[in-house]
């Protein structure tokens, strides 16, 4: 996070992590097909010859002016692919939130998994912990036959404590709702430690939106 | 939170800048401009957010390639890591044929591009661009007057724009509904 206050401007980074060919770099797109030229700025991808990401994507929104802010989200994703495993620990560096987007095929538990715990390395050499960031679970590829059940896999892949939003990121269902999820999560965990303490902590219990479950029971709307 | 007296204005993990360290970043960098020359200068945090853009390349936009320099840097610090020669304030330099690219660390916090003409000669160049690095640094992580004479940042107008009275969270739902509606 970067705070401006002579340009009242609040800068938040927020990062795309998960398995290779999750749909990672496809929610990324999809925002910027929707959004407005004169809120984003062009969409960075350094990618290899094969169209796989290399180092990472890039892609700014500017909201329009809160409380006399004029908030910008930095979106970032990782490269996938195990073998860039270093450069996705630079990438995830000083991230203030960070959507996992799980593969849905079931040919992909184990894929997920490690990403997960291999996030999970990673923030902790940073000191950060998966309860002090900002966090949302996206399960795309719900169009897949047979395509995990975030009810069923969540709590199995240890998820469960996260808001979950179903995707199809292809055809753009949940990008927004995910994006939404996640700048508000950010935002919470923002005025939680800008507050005296306890006085937000409250307030910020984890999001319902219409794709996710009550963070504590796992369970999804269809 | 407390204001942190030996590191600049944070909150969390991240960078807040007030206006008088605004300035001083501003005069550095027009210094910087002017007695190289540099034909422009482009100041980053680590993360990729762009503080400050000075001099002239027709057509750029600084967002993108804010976010390229702070990768290139972080990289770049991974490289030399792992090969076992970092130190901070290691410089990189692209030679082109008109021009020259300087890239390098300000402190913990900031990330420096700077782009000279070819002229221009390379040791006076380096020395300037790491002299000006220094100071940058120095000006991030020196607490600013603005919070020297508050028992705590809680004090502050700024803070209670970013605590007080609505909800942050449904106003920044409500300005993404509007964004994504907009289309």
């Amino acid at each position: 996070m970067y705070i401006n206050w002579q340009l009242r401007e609040l800068n938040l980074k927020i990062v795309y992590y998960g398995p290779a060919l999750s749909g990672k770099t496809t929610n990324l797109e999809q925002i910027y097909n929707r959004v407005p030229a004169d809120r984003r700025s062009e969409l960075i991808s350094l990618k290899t010859h094969e169209d796989r990401t290399l180092f990472f994507d890039f892609l700014q929104l500017e909201l329009g002016k809160i409380n006399g802010l004029t908030p910008k989200l930095h979106l970032y994703t990782v490269p996938g692919q195990t073998y860039y495993e270093a450069s996705r620990k630079l990438v995830l560096r000083r991230a203030d939130g960070v959507v996992f987007v799980a593969d849905s095929d079931p040919a992909r538990v184990r894929d997920n998994l490690e990403s997960w715990r291999n996030m999970q390395a990673h923030l902790k050499e940073f000191g950060t912990s998966l309860d002090s960031i900002a966090l949302v679970v996206q399960f795309n590829k719900q169009d897949l036959p047979g395509a995990l059940a975030p009810t069923v896999y969540a709590p199995l892949m240890g998820l469960h404590h996260y808001p979950v939003i179903k995707a199809i990121a292809i055809q753009r269902i949940g990008v927004f709702e995910t994006l939404k999820a996640i700048t508000q999560r950010v935002i919470a965990n923002v005025q939680r430690h800008a507050a005296p303490s306890g006085t937000l902590d409250q307030k910020h219990q984890p999001l319902e939106t219409p794709y996710n479950t009550p963070a504590r029971t796992g369970r999804m709307q269809p | 939170m407390q204001p942190n007296p030996s590191g600049p204005a944070r909150l969390r993990s991240g960078l807040i800048l007030y206006p008088s360290q605004n300035h001083a970043i501003d005069v550095a960098l027009s210094e910087l401009i002017e007695q190289l020359p540099a034909r422009y200068v482009l100041l980053t945090d680590v993360s990729g957010q762009v503080i400050i853009s000075r001099g002239h390349h027709t057509g750029l936009d600084p967002v993108p390639l804010a976010s390229l320099v702070a990768g290139d840097l972080a990289a770049n610090q991974e490289i030399a890591r792992l090969l076992g020669e970092y130190r901070p304030s290691q410089l990189t330099l692209r030679e082109g044929d008109t021009a020259h690219t300087f890239t390098v660390e300000a402190g913990a916090y900031l990330a420096l591009l700077v782009q000279i003409d070819s002229h221009v000669p390379l040791g006076w160049a380096r020395i300037m661009v790491l002299q000006c690095a220094q100071k940058l640094a120095q000006i991030v992580e020196t607490p600013p007057p603005e919070t020297q004479h508050r028992s705590s940042t809680s004090d502050s107008a700024e803070h209670r724009l970013l605590t007080g009275g609505d909800d942050l969270s449904d106003l920044f739902g409500n300005a993404l509904d509007e964004l994504w509606n907009q289309s």
